[in-house]
C-alpha cells in the first residue's frame, strides 16, 4: 500500500528506527518465569502456576454453577457458602484491612445466574486480600518512580503485614483447596506449596532496593478495578 | 518428552517472538507509551506465558494487539491518577516522551475513529498488510480493508481542509481520543 496518505504517515513515523532489543538478559528473565501450561509439561499440574493461589482466587473463579447445591456442597466436603456469604465475608474483610490512599474496593460481582454457586467458606475474605495486595504492589510502584521514600515504606509494610498476618502456604503435596485448620479468623488467602510465595517475596525484596520491575509486572496483570 | 526438553521446546519457539521485542517497543512509544520498553517487556512476559497463542508464522499482529491493551490499561491508570491528583497510585510511569507529530497530521489523525486510526498506522507504521492489521485488530480482512479505505479518504479531506490553514504548536497523538 503505498498511496500518498500512507507515504505521508510513513513519512512523519515518530519513531522510524526499531529500538535495539536489550537481548539476553529480559530473555533469560522471562523464559525464568513459569510458562504456557499448555506446551510444557512440568507445569501442566495446576500448582506449577507462580501465582497459584490455592482457596482465594482460583477456587473463586470457578465457582460452581449448580442448580443442585445440596449435592455439590457435599462434592466439595461441605464447608462451602453460597454466594450472600461470600459476599459478607469481602465486606467484613474489608474493615480488617487498609488499601493505599485513592484506591477503593472492586466491586464483587458473582455471575447473574450464579445464585445457586457456592464456594469454600473464606473465599471472600481471601478475594479482599488479593484486591488489597495487588492495590498495594500498585501503590509502592509508583512511589518507587516518583522517589516518594515514605510512601514506599508505608507499602513494603503494608504487604509484609498482608504476608504475615493473611497469607499462608499450603504444606507440600496438600490437595487444592487445602485450609488452615482451625480457620482463619482474619481474612486469608492461601499459596500452593510451589515457590510462588517466595517469588513474591522475591520482588518485594527486589523492589525494597529500588528495583520495581516485578511487582510493576505484578501490578499490570493485576491491577484492582 | 522430559521436563527439561519441553522447556527448551518452549523456549526455542518463544526465540522468534521475543525478536519483535524491539519492534513491540517502537509500537509502544509511537501509540504515546511513557514507559515504552516496560510495555515491550510486559507483552512479552504475556507472550511467554501464552505462548500457545501466539501465531507461529506471524506473531506480530497478536504482539501488537497485546501491546495495544497493555497501552492502554496504562493510559487508563494514568488517567485516574490524574482524577485523584498528582502522585496518586495509578501514576505509575515517569514524565512522557510521547512522539510528536505535525499538528495537521496528529488533527486529522484524532478525526478518525479508534479502530480506524489504528488500522491506518498499522499499515503505515508498523508495515503491516491490511490482512495483518485486521488480525490484529481482531476483525476479518474486508472489514479491515473498507476501515483502511474510509481511513484514508476521511485523513485526506481533512488534510486538504488543514492545508489552508496554520498552526503553532507541535502536538502529539493521544491513544485514548476517540
Amino acid at each position: 500500500m503505498s498511496d500518498s496518505i500512507i507515504v505521508r504517515l510513513r513519512r512523519a513515523n515518530p519513531v522510524p528506527e526499531v529500538a535495539t532489543a536489550p537481548g539476553t538478559e529480559l530473555f533469560a528473565r522471562i523464559t525464568a518465569l513459569p510458562g504456557d501450561s499448555r506446551l510444557v509439561a512440568s507445569e501442566r499440574r495446576p500448582q506449577g502456576h507462580r501465582r497459584a493461589i490455592v482457596l482465594a482466587f482460583a477456587v473463586l473463579a470457578a465457582v460452581v454453577l449448580a442448580s443442585t447445591a445440596y449435592a455439590v456442597s457435599h462434592w466439595l466436603g461441605g464447608d462451602v457458602v453460597k454466594p450472600p456469604v461470600t459476599k459478607r465475608e469481602y465486606s467484613a474483610a474489608q474493615k480488617q484491612l487498609t488499601l493505599p490512599p485513592g484506591y477503593s474496593w472492586p466491586t464483587f460481582r458473582f455471575p447473574p445466574d450464579a445464585e445457586n454457586s457456592v464456594t469454600p467458606r473464606g473465599a471472600g475474605g481471601g478475594h479482599a486480600v488479593m484486591a488489597a495486595q495487588w492495590s498495594w504492589e500498585c501503590y509502592w510502584v509508583a512511589a518507587i518512580r516518583t522517589h516518594d521514600d515514605a510512601a514506599a515504606a508505608r507499602a513494603h509494610a503494608a504487604l509484609n503485614a498482608l504476608l504475615a498476618h493473611n497469607t499462608y502456604e499450603a504444606p507440600a503435596g496438600a490437595p487444592e483447596d487445602w485450609t488452615p485448620s482451625p480457620l482463619p479468623t482474619q481474612p486469608f488467602m492461601v499459596y500452593a506449596h510451589d515457590g510462588g510465595l517466595e517469588w513474591i517475596r522475591a520482588g518485594y525484596r527486589l523492589a525494597a532496593a529500588g528495583d520495581a520491575t516485578r511487582i510493576a509486572q505484578s501490578c499490570r496483570a493485576n491491577v484492582p478495578g | 518428552m522430559t521436563d527439561a526438553s519441553d522447556r527448551r521446546a518452549a523456549e526455542e519457539r518463544f526465540q522468534p517472538v521475543f525478536s519483535h521485542l524491539g519492534a513491540v517497543a517502537a509500537y509502544a512509544r509511537r501509540r504515546g507509551s511513557r514507559d515504552a520498553d516496560a510495555v515491550a517487556a510486559e507483552v512479552m512476559t504475556i507472550a511467554w506465558r501464552r505462548l500457545s497463542d501466539v501465531p507461529r508464522d506471524d506473531p506480530r499482529p497478536w504482539l501488537y494487539a497485546t501491546a495495544r491493551n497493555v497501552v492502554q490499561a496504562d493510559a487508563r491508570r494514568s488517567a485516574r491518577a490524574a482524577a485523584h491528583g498528582a502522585g496518586e497510585p495509578g501514576d505509575l510511569a515517569p514524565p512522557p516522551e510521547i512522539p510528536e507529530l505535525d499538528p495537521a497530521l496528529a488533527d486529522a489523525l484524532r478525526s478518525l475513529s479508534r479502530l480506524e486510526r489504528e488500522a491506518l498506522l498499522l499499515v503505515a507504521w508498523e508495515d503491516l498488510t491490511p490482512t495483518q492489521a485486521a488480525r490484529s485488530l481482531g476483525i476479518n480482512a474486508t472489514a479491515s480493508r473498507v476501515r483502511l479505505l474510509r481511513a484514508r479518504r476521511r485523513l485526506r479531506a481533512r488534510l486538504d481542509e488543514a492545508s489552508n490553514g496554520s498552526h503553532d504548536e507541535t502536538t502529539h497523538l493521544d491513544l485514548e481520543t476517540t
